[in-house]
This record gives structure tokens, sequence and C-alpha cells, in this order.
């Protein structure tokens, strides 16, 4: 039952970040190319979502549980990374941007940063590290 | 690490799955303590010497570098 509320939950969450794009998306006019960006980023990390929990209805419906300790290690792991990347990437991305552009990057494009990178981070070690073993 | 599970595995004719649901993993995890790419924690290894009538020492083969 715990990880019947888990999978629904997940499914909820990746439907509500659907329908917020997709209502961006329709009232945005024209997009510009560097929104096309975080928009792809965002739609890998909705893919990669949409594919765990997959995996995960896949071995409920053959009475294997959705996550072990494995699998709960291996979270444990992405998560660390993914904090590591948001942290870094809310020091970095200002700095990198003034460095290499000479732009000064307005808050809401940090956060975007921080929020792309540390989910990008936490998805790739989460994937990777499920399919490598630990 | 080495381990005796795909053969004790053999013995009782149980597949991967079989053996995972007996102890209530995923298949894979079985899959990655039989290639020695993952060590279980002492109680998934308890777990899994029981299901095969076995004990620990038996199951699993230590190997110094």
């Amino acid at each position: 039952m715990k990880d019947i509320k888990g999978i629904l939950l997940g499914l909820g969450i990746a439907a509500a970040v659907i329908v917020t794009l997709s209502f961006y998306l329709l009232n945005a006019g024209n997009i510009e190319l560097d929104e096309i960006f975080p928009i792809g980023i965002v739609l890998i990390l909705v893919a990669s979502a949409m594919y765990i929990l997959w995996d995960r209805i896949k071995n409920v419906k053959k009475g294997l549980p959705a996550q072990d300790e494995r699998l709960k290690l291996t979270n444990y792991k992405a998560c660390s990374y993914g904090f590591i990347a948001s942290i870094w990437s809310a020091v970095g991305a200002p700095l990198l941007s003034g460095i290499l552009f000479d732009y000064e990057m307005p808050g809401n494009y940090v956060t975007a940063a921080v929020v792309l990178c540390g989910g990008s981070t936490f998805m790739i070690s989460y994937l990777y590290l499920a399919w490598k073993g630990n | 690490m080495k381990t005796r599970i795909k053969e004790l595995r053999a013995r009782y004719d149980l597949t991967q799955e079989d053996l995972a649901k007996k102890i209530g993993v995923r298949r894979e995890t079985i899959l990655f303590i039989e290639k020695g790419k993952y060590n279980p924690s002492l109680k998934l290894a308890y777990d899994i010497a029981k299901a095969l009538q076995t004990t620990i020492d038996d199951l699993f083969i230590f190997e110094e570098n």
C-alpha cells in the first residue's frame, strides 16, 4: 500500500509539472531560443521520473517491492550529489555568467539554474547508480 | 566478495525472481549481489542465507586483497 501511495504521489507531481509547463507554453507567446534549453531539461527530468515510476509499477505488479535497501541507498547517494550540485550551482552560475559573458544573472535565473542543476544531477546519479549496482 | 547464491539457487530450482519474492527485494538486487557488484546489509545476507537453507559464512566468500 505504501508503494502504491508513493507511485500515485509521483504520478501526481509529474502531472502537475506537465500542466504547469503547458500553461506556461500556451501563455508565453514567442519562445526565445534561450528558453527552449531549460524547458528541454524539465521535459527530460519528467521523462526520467516517468521511467522510474514505470519501473516501480512493473515490480509492484510482479509482487516485488517498488524499492528495497539497494535502491534506498541509491536514492540517498543521488540526493546528496543533487544537493551538492545545487549548492555549487548557486555559487557557480552567477560567477560563471559574470566571468564568461560579463552578464549579471537575475535572481530568478539563479533559482532556475539551482533547480535544474540539482534535478539533473539527482536524476543522472540515480539512473547511473541503479544501473551500476550501487 | 564472491557468493554461492547462483549455485544454491540452482540446487533448489529457484529463479532470481523467486528468491527476490521470498526475501522481499527486487530481482536486480539479487543479480547485483550474485555478480559481486553490491554488498548486502547483514540483515539481507541473513535473509538470503535463510531462504537458501544455509549460513552467511557458507554463502559469501570474502577475499582479502
